[in-house]
């Protein structure tokens, strides 16, 4: 029964899918726009077929995207879950970082590109710096989070058992973080691409975000919706991915 | 109680409160406690709400400190939490870790005790079995009844290998039916294992059915009121023990008790 209904909810989402595509193509074949800036949805499609592979292929491009774009969301995630334990954990830790945290939190992480130019220079470490500041956020503060709003029932369990602070932290804090950080490791992945594509775009960084720049540049319109296309596929394939990965760690919580 | 609480009865008590006053953030919580505990007792306490009957609870645990006075385990003072004095809290859902399964629940205390992995399979069917969830090992607590949440935070703490097991309203938010079957069950295996048990509960029937003696407190401040030993056979029965005229009157005695509060 619910394996029936999920899968007319799937069949309603390809229809609506389909239904989109058809009003781009009709849209495209009746000219309203020019056919250099929008390539009609079969073109787009072919352009990424044809242009998949070789040395200057979308193919080599959307990897390096993807690389670049884990790479900062690892390192974001890494720091941001320890540093946000540290926090979470530490009311001292709270207090004194809380301030200047806040007054970072909110910047836009395209504002710091100048910033990240002048210590890096047009580097694959700018681009780098500028994806893991952004997506660093959103896990920093889903593990603060986390951390802190431990059960105080389950500290007393750890201290009943004498469990020493590292076995409480370990055993206890972080699991208890665990939804937190995957929510804002989700974010961050998504944080991740859009700063991946900017970063690509300032930086000049080989990637689907460069490619796109250059196809628009170059008035090819059809490469152009082709890397867009292809962006959409990093994108819904990463959350695809996570809430699988999520759905099995958070197994537990299941039928509640 | 039971054969090897008698013999071991003339040693040091278990458990001793020795003019024990406690006072939180200013205020009176407990004052003039004397209370003694054999081994292999079971005491339960009941009081009005607020008279002090969990603090004196958490003392025994050392999650607090006497003002004055002392709290004695085995002739030593208490000074801090001890895997020999074990707790059953009465909110389960809060006192388990939900993203571990019963076994692995059970498996924090022997971790806890640092006992090596390759023996804690056996310990663990073991504890498991002993409450009833034997099948149940890989179940998560968000799977379970409340009942059967219970019984693994039993089973958690009778993991430590406790010489005390101390229970806070441990059956207060189960439905009757599953109450009286873990009263039993429960019963049984601290006399089994020959573990001295301080049962706070608000249930007085519970109160005189579970114990060796029965403690009353009175409030502001806590102190004990009264101590009545319940003299009624063991093993206890649900019909008959409930039925006897020793069990009639002191349900009637306590009674007056709490409604004179």
């Amino acid at each position: 029964m619910k394996r029936a209904s999920n899968f007319l909810w799937f069949l309603g989402s390809v229809g609506v899918f389909a239904l989109l595509l058809f009003g781009w193509h009709l849209i495209a074949q009746s000219g309203m726009v020019s056919r250099v800036y929008l390539a009609p949805p079969d073109k787009a499609f072919a352009a990424i077929t044809n242009g998949f592979t070789g040395p200057n292929g979308l193919g080599s491009s959307m990897w390096a995207t993807v690389q670049r774009m884990l790479y900062g969301w690892v390192l974001a995630s890494m720091v941001g879950i320890v540093l946000g334990s540290i926090i979470g954990i530490s009311a001292i830790a709270r207090i004194y970082l809380q301030p200047m945290l806040e007054f970072l939190r909110p910047l836009p992480a395209s504002a710091i590109v100048p910033l990240a130019i002048a210590f890096f220079g047009l580097s694959e470490s700018m681009v780098l710096f500028v994806i893991a500041f952004g997506s660093f956020w959103p896990v920093l503060l889903a593990a603060v989070q986390g951390v802190s709003s431990v059960e105080p029932r389950l500290y007393e369990v750890a201290r009943a058992l004498n469990m020493s602070r590292r076995e409480t932290i370990w055993k206890i804090a972080l699991p208890n973080a665990l939804p937190d950080i995957f929510a804002g490791m989700r974010i961050g992945l998504a944080v991740a691409l859009v700063l991946t594509v900017v970063g690509e775009f300032v930086g000049g960084q080989n990637g689907l975000g460069l490619e796109i720049l250059r196809a628009s540049r170059q008035f090819q319109a059809p490469r152009m919706f082709g890397g867009v296309i292809l962006l959409g596929v990093i994108g819904y394939s990463c959350a695809v991915i996570i809430s699988n990965v999520e759905r099995y760690l958070m197994r537990w919580r299941a039928s509640r | 109680m039971s054969q090897s609480a008698v013999a071991t009865s003339q040693a040091a008590p278990e458990i001793c409160f020795d003019g024990v006053d406690l006072s939180l953030g200013g205020l009176e919580i407990l004052k003039g406690i004397d209370l003694e505990i054999r081994r292999g007792e079971f005491i339960c306490v009941i009081g009005p709400s607020g008279c002090g009957k969990t603090t004196m609870l958490r003392l025994i645990a050392g999650f607090h400190r006497a003002t004055a006075g002392a709290v004695m385990h085995e002739g030593r003072a208490v000074n801090g939490p001890s895997p020999d004095i074990a707790i059953v809290f009465q909110d389960y859902g809060k006192a388990l870790l939900p993203w571990r399964n019963a076994a692995d629940n059970v498996a924090l205390a022997l971790e806890a005790m640092r006992v090596p992995k390759s023996q804690r399979a056996d310990m663990i069917t073991g504890f498991l079995g002993k409450v009833g969830l034997a099948d149940h090992a890989q179940k998560f607590p968000s799977q379970m009844s409340g009942g059967m949440q219970q019984r693994l935070q039993i089973a958690r703490a009778l993991a430590q290998n406790p010489s005390v097991l101390l229970m806070d309203e441990p059956f207060g938010a189960l439905d009757a039916m599953t109450r009286q079957t873990l009263q039993d069950e429960c019963l049984n295996l601290v006399e089994n294992m020959g573990t001295t048990v301080f049962f706070v509960t608000h249930d007085i029937e519970e109160a005189i059915y579970l114990g060796d003696r029965v403690v009353t407190l009175s409030p502001n401040p806590g102190r004990i009121a009264d101590i009545h030993t319940v003299n009624l056979p063991r093993p206890r029965n649900q019909l008959t023990t409930r039925e006897d005229p020793e069990f009639l009157r002191l349900r009637r005695v306590l009674f007056d008790f709490i409604q004179g509060h």
